[in-house]
């Protein structure tokens, strides 16, 4: 049982880093940034090209040079957010909605077709790999590097919702979350808050990659599909544009998994999942924090 | 059945129909006689098993220089049409079309099962036979199509030796696991239900994960759960790497065996070399098993400048055994080549003489067991005794 709550503890942590980025870009200007799974590709990617072309100092730290690797793929990540926000997304903002969003599909494909010219469409494996031992905790089996990611992750998120909650940038994003317009007439920079919202959300994301690919090892250019999916479902759980419900939604999704696998066999999990998310959404349409309409990002 | 015999007339039908077509239009085939012969080949050169395509696409083009510098065949060159799948099924009854447009005398294609069913009824509707070199789910020649003809092992076969070998090794308890695309599922309930004819020997438990993600850990949960000394997985490199290495953290120390889609280097890298360490795989004979192989991969590797690898070898024969249909025929009719495959008894191939059974597959299976050694897989036994 406690191993099974592990598991689902696991793998939600990863849809709730993700999901964030969802959430906080839907929560500032309403879009479905349906490109943002292929962020978290293109952050394993790029941790993937720093590990092997630094591979002479990763051998010797190899945590130490992982954590390095991770801010600077977070980096990466987020510019290339920024980018797109800035070529796709920023042009059409006047545009109708349905336009929006084919262009986020169209960034989706572009940067998963894109990452295959570069990177090839074989798997890569990480060349540092995160295993080793693991400890006993009430009966489940906890890996060591697995209690380091989800602090890493415990930490990111406890961070953003710090700099949203309470610095100046947070306060204007929030701002611009409830009436964009009035936002702009009090002085608030729409644009420059935008683009930081997008260059956070994206650094999540790519850091839950960079993440993914040293622990699992496998990384490929349509990695960000399923994930993608997955967070946008845990970030509608949780009430898309709420900051807490996307990482409570995250949570949740990875143990309903968990628990459907375990219960029902692997062939229903995703039957038994999401079922559950239609029930649960006929009940409560907002999702899990989504009344808070005030309080979006 | 009433329905498959309907479905069955009216693809008759359409096939009269065509026929009629052809004989009409005749004379336009005949001026292009002095053309070269075109073979089209569907391959996933992009999707999720874009890996795969040039490997195919490549072993085929290695046989059509070799059959055009002998002179190719009735006096007429060879020439290779390849279309995009994306191991797609829309994408790739699409492509199918675009070959028969193309005028095509053969397909040499197919690797994803799925993808390579709907493309059968195209095919047999322009009367255009078809040699699979991979793709081999026995859904494929349920239908008794008479133009499909699969020179990979099927399922059927495949299980017959995962089963072999698991009674070799003396297994009590085995697990399942498959992807749940049709072909791993196929094998894995073939296997199911072969093991239950097997004395002392059982199925613990019969599993299926969702391809493309990463974290197996609760299947994997639900796997050690069930106290398996055997653990047989049949879908794909990327997944089956990934679920060793969790198996083995989760702290399975039990035997585990692939299928042949996941024979590639990268599920040792995915799972890690340690982890990945006396894994059995059920595979059809490949160059690397098989002796006498290594002029060729020389010249394979002289030519494209990179080792064969999967299917590489399957989609040579297909041209080879295409190039022979259409010199035995002497003719680029379909029904006369596909007269002609039923025709060829002996012809070597990598898996062993060529002699297709009634149901168009291989009379010989030709699966051989490999296991994982250092960073590759080596022969542990050909199951011929």
């Amino acid at each position: 049982m406690s191993q099974i709550i592990w598991n689902g503890l696991f793998v939600g942590s990863f849809y709730a880093l993700v999901a964030l980025g969802y959430s906080m870009v839907y929560g500032i200007m309403k879009l479905l940034n349906f490109a943002h799974g292929d962020l978290y590709m293109l952050g394993a990617f790029i941790g993937f090209g720093l590990l092997v072309s630094f591979s002479g100092f990763t051998a010797t730290l190899s945590l130490v040079a992982l954590l390095v690797v991770l801010l600077l793929s977070m980096v990466g990540t987020g510019l290339a957010g920024v980018v797109i926000e800035r070529v796709a997304y920023r042009p059409l903002r006047g545009a109708p909605r349905l336009s929006l969003l084919i262009t986020a599909v169209g960034a989706s494909f572009a940067l998963e077709y894109g990452m295959r010219i570069v990177a090839g469409p074989n798997p890569e494996v990480y060349p540092v790999r995160l295993g080793g031992s693991s400890v006993h905790v009430l009966g489940a089996q906890i890996g060591i590097a697995q209690l380091v990611l989800i602090v890493i992750a415990i930490g990111l998120m406890v961070g953003l919702n710090a700099m949203v909650m309470r610095s100046r940038q947070g306060r204007a994003m929030r701002a611009i979350a409830l009436d964009p317009v009035a936002a702009r007439l009090m002085g608030v920079d729409v644009n420059r808050m935008i683009a930081i919202a997008f260059f956070i959300g994206s650094a999540l994301a790519g850091a839950a990659g960079v993440m993914a690919g040293a622990y699992y090892g496998s990384i490929t250019f349509l990695m960000g599909f399923i994930i993608g999916l997955k967070a946008f479902t845990a970030a509608v759980i949780g009430g898309i544009g709420n900051f807490k419900g996307a990482m409570l939604g995250g949570v949740v999704l990875g143990l309903l998994e968990s628990f459907g696998t375990h219960y029902l066999g692997g062939q229903w999990r995703d039957v038994f999942a999401f079922a559950f998310l239609i029930l649960f959404l006929t009940v409560r349409p907002t999702g899990l924090l989504g009344e808070r309409v005030t309080e979006r990002v | 059945m009433r329905k498959t015999r309907l479905a069955l007339a009216a693809v008759a039908a359409s096939v009269v129909a065509l026929s009629g077509c052809q004989g009409v239009f005749g004379g336009g085939d005949d001026s292009d006689s002095d053309g070269p012969i075109v073979l089209g080949m569907l391959a996933p050169t992009s999707g999720s098993s874009s890996s795969i395509g040039p490997y195919m696409t490549d072993g085929a083009k290695l046989a059509i220089d070799e059959i055009n510098a002998k002179g190719g065949v009735l006096g007429r060159k060879l020439k290779l049409n390849v279309q995009d799948d994306a191991c797609d099924p829309k994408t790739a009854s699409t492509a199918a079309n675009k070959l028969v447009a193309a005028g095509v005398t053969m397909s040499v294609g197919g690797y994803c099962s799925s993808a390579t069913l709907p493309t059968l009824s195209v095919f047999n509707k322009a009367d255009i036979p078809m040699v699979i070199p991979a793709a081999n789910s026995a859904d494929l020649v349920k239908q008794h199509l008479p133009n499909v003809f699969l020179i990979n092992g099927t399922g059927v076969q495949q299980a017959q030796a995962a089963t072999t070998w698991l009674s070799k090794q003396k297994a009590k308890r085995v697990a399942l696991v498959d992807d749940s695309n049709s072909y791993s599922t196929d094998i894995a309930k073939r296997t199911k239900t072969d093991i239950a004819k097997t004395h002392g020997m059982k199925t613990v438990l019969h599993e299926s994960v969702n391809a493309g993600e990463s974290d197996y850990s609760s299947n994997v949960h639900d796997i050690v759960a069930a106290h398996p000394d055997f653990v047989y997985w049949t879908g794909y490199y990327q997944e089956g790497g990934l679920i060793i290495r969790q198996l083995r953290q989760a702290g399975y120390h039990g035997k585990v065996m692939v299928g042949d889609g996941s024979v590639d280097g990268k599920l040792i890298s995915i799972a890690g070399t340690k982890q990945a360490q006396g894994v059995y795989a059920t595979m059809t004979e490949t160059p690397d098993t098989l002796k006498g192989a290594g002029d060729w991969v020389a010249s394979y590797k002289k030519k494209f400048g990179s080792e064969p690898g999967p299917y590489s070898p399957q989609s040579y024969d297909a041209v080879r055994v295409a190039a022979k249909a259409i010199k035995d025929a002497g003719s680029t009719d379909g029904k006369k080549i596909e007269a002609a495959l039923m025709k060829i008894d002996g012809f070597p191939l990598f898996s062993g003489p060529l002699k297709f059974t009634s149901d168009h597959t291989l009379t010989q299976g030709g699966f051989v067991v490999l296991q994982v050694s250092g960073t590759k897989f080596d022969l542990a036994d050909d199951l011929k005794d």
